[in-house]
């Protein structure tokens, strides 16, 4: 079952849609068991030019790398947390 | 039982009512926000006021202005006659700004109340602390200009002269305000001239049946359609800055059966600035996305609205207590529940292999409002938006690139009006109006990239002009977007203060801000000069992208960089796609290893998602 383009449901797990490598029990928010990259939006070069503050957050799949979402963020805002309900 | 082909025959006059009711607007309308920048709308309404036909135009307004009639109904209950027609521009009623005048018009048949229209118009001006409506500054709606609950502006088809001079009396520019009220009254008036001719060609029990049963029909396809999508519960969140407030508007959505909950519990108190909106602003925000994303085969209509609820909590910047300033909200805080219902509904769409292909990344997430004012070279006042504020960007697609400079999904017939038309009503001088590279989301399909301008005073008798700037959200980046792709690029105002700086022929300015001399100061919020030889620089966002940018294929990242979307810097260290700097062509190998580096980067914790982009 799909919980969006890049994750599934498989039974009561959530897996990585790229690679099916399992990431957390349906119940769980998947980012806090996803690689997370957060760096500065500025690193974007010009036309992003904000603030320090101002992070993207990139959810990637700890076994292939495969990007599975992002936000825009400030510091310690908590993840957002999308769910299917079975 | 009405037969089939009546029944259609009937509901695609009901559309072209009110087509024709928006061509008359735009034909009266002398007003380019209007004419050209198409900040309006029409639509049909029941004789209860609930919406029977949603037009065109900003379709925020389709919600607000049924309870505008439904108001209206509640105040002059018993005192409702042929050929009246009554204003409301106050946003704690129905409306959602004071700018944004209604006109609404009961239509009679026979000498009963059968159906209303609806109209609005961004008005010339509205008699507010600053020209054109929009008061950065405001602390309280007192100080937003005129403001009515409800009054009968025509009665029985003559005009109340004394309401309509009092009115004039208070605003700059009247003339320019009659015309825009005018274009009102004369589009509500082909509206109800179109009804009762439909009325008279049909019959009233026939029209009132095919009324009826296209709200049944909406309200069950919708219904229909949402139980073919998952149960489930999407967030997103908005930054909003102004000065040194950050606000946020939070939303979770919930989706159980055939019922949709919108609720927006967590969003911040309502803020001293003017980017609050109301609750019936909230509300007209969130249908603003659903009527195209969800309804885009359905009538929009009072069927649609009824499996739909929304959690706004008194005292948030999402419905703010009165006197709360909201003159901003327009493009405040409505654009964000905007931007943030069309990210959870584009989630929700994701999660369905049916409907994945519905979904979007954001478009055009911040309009940049930019009111000019001053003494034209026509010796006469000036005042008007930079129509450039509806030319957003579009967001990416699961299947598709965002549409560059595509417009914006609140309003489907948003343009920008040429540059001759602007040059010819305000004393500047364009240096340049174009697409800005590098500012459409990465993603394996790049969201729509906006654009830059920049201009100068130009044969102004008073030495140039002013300008109104309520630019919030600069500091973030709005335009979210999808399944991994990046948001785009945020908006930017730059005040260059005595430019002085020449092209080598040494007649005119240079094209580039990196090329002018003179201070560059940031301008966000407030009124600023623009005089001698300075200039102002505007940028503006580009759409979410969709997908992994280490996806995108090789040949279209070159594609961008070859039609100067994307620069070869960003190119490299965003996509990891390197172009030979001799031939300006792919670089195959090194983009290979560029790719594998990312991929492994963005493996590692803290490792990056990107490499840093330096521009040079």
């Amino acid at each position: 079952m799909r919980l969006s383009q890049t994750l599934d449901l498989d039974g009561t797990s959530i897996v990585c849609g790229h690679c099916g490598h399992g990431l957390c029990d349906k119940d769980v928010n998947w980012k806090e068991k996803a690689i997370l990259n957060e760096t500065p939006m500025r690193t974007l070069g010009d036309p992003y030019s904000t603030d320090e503050q101002v992070l993207l957050r990139v959810f990637s799949c700890p076994n292939c790398g495969a990007l599975l979402d992002t936000e825009t963020a400030m510091k310690d805002d908590p993840f957002l947390h999308d769910k299917i309900f079975t | 039982m009405i037969d089939p082909i009546t029944f259609s025959i009937i509901r695609h006059r009901l559309f072209r009512v009110v087509d024709e009711a928006v061509i008359t607007l735009k034909n009266v309308s002398g007003s380019a926000i209007t004419n050209e920048g198409h900040d309006l709308m029409v639509s049909l309404y029941r004789a209860d006021g609930s919406l029977l036909m949603g037009g065109v135009g900003f379709l925020h307004h389709l919600t607000s202005a049924a309870e505008a009639c439904k108001s209206i109904i509640r105040r002059f209950r018993g005192d409702i006659h042929e050929g009246d027609v009554f204003l409301l521009n106050d946003p704690y009623t129905a409306a959602l700004h004071t700018s944004d005048v209604y006109l609404v018009a009961p239509i009679h048949f026979k000498k009963e109340l059968v159906a209303w229209s609806a109209c609005f118009v961004h008005v010339y001006d509205i008699g507010a602390t600053n020209p054109g409506g929009f008061c950065p500054d405001a602390e309280n709606i007192y100080t937003e200009g005129f403001s009515s609950p409800g009054l009968r502006l025509v009665e029985k088809g003559e005009v109340n002269r004394a309401i309509m001079d009092t009115f004039l009396n208070m605003v700059r520019s009247p003339d320019m305000v009659a015309l825009d009220l005018n274009s009102m009254i004369a589009c509500n008036n082909v509206a109800r001239k179109r009804m009762r001719s439909l009325i008279e060609k049909y019959g009233i029990e026939t029209v009132d049946e095919t009324c009826k049963t296209l709200i049944t029909q909406s309200g069950e396809k919708l219904r229909a359609r949402l139980r073919e999508l998952p149960d489930g519960q999407w967030q997103s969140r908005q930054y909003l800055s102004v000065k040194d407030e950050i606000a946020r508007v939070e939303l979770t959505m919930t989706k159980r059966n055939d019922t949709l909950v919108f609720d927006f519990t967590g969003s911040s108190e309502q803020s001293r600035h003017a980017i609050n909106c109301t609750k019936w602003a909230s509300l007209g925000g969130l249908f603003a996305p659903l009527f195209p994303l969800l309804c885009y085969d359905i009538t929009w209509n009072e069927g649609v609205i009824k499996p739909i609820t929304m959690i706004a909590p008194p005292g948030t910047i999402v419905n703010c207590n009165r006197p709360a300033p909201v003159s901003v909200a327009t493009v405040g805080a409505i654009q964000s529940v905007n931007n943030a219902a069309c990210i959870t509904i584009g989630k929700m769409l994701s999660a369905s292999e049916k409907y994945a292909s519905e979904a979007t990344a954001v478009w055009h997430a911040n309009h940049f409002a930019v009111f000019l004012f001053g003494q034209n070279q026509h010796h006469k006042q000036a005042i008007g938006i930079l129509t450039e504020t509806f030319a957003g960007a579009g967001g990416a697609r699961t299947w598709a690139d965002g549409i560059e400079v595509g417009g914006e999904i609140p309003n489907p017939i948003s343009r920008m009006a040429n540059i001759e038309t602007i040059e010819y009503t305000f004393p500047i001088r364009y240096l340049f109006r174009r697409r800005l590279k590098d500012s459409g989301g990465p993603g394996r399909y790049r969201g729509g990239v906006g654009m830059e301008l920049s201009f100068v005073p130009h044969d102004a008798p008073d030495g140039g002009m002013h300008y109104v700037v309520s630019g919030k959200g600069a500091k973030f980046p709005m335009s979210d977007g999808l399944a991994g792709g990046y948001p785009g690029s945020p908006n930017a105002y730059i005040w260059i203060k005595n430019n002085e700086s020449k092209t080598a022929d040494g007649h005119s300015h240079p094209i580039r801000l990196d090329a002018m001399s003179g201070e560059k100061q940031a301008v966000d919020w407030g009124v600023f000069p623009l005089m001698g030889n300075d200039a102002l620089y505007v940028r503006w966002n580009g759409g979410g992208g969709y997908g992994d940018p280490l996806l995108r294929p090789d040949e279209e990242v070159c594609r961008d960089v070859e039609h100067g979307l994307v620069s070869p810097e960003f190119a490299e260290n965003v996509y990891g796609v390197a172009i030979d700097d001799k031939t300006g062509r792919l670089d195959k190998k090194l983009t290979d290893k560029k790719r594998t580096d990312l991929l492994a980067r963005r493996k590692r914790k803290n490792g990056g998602g990107h490499a840093a982009v330096t521009n040079p």
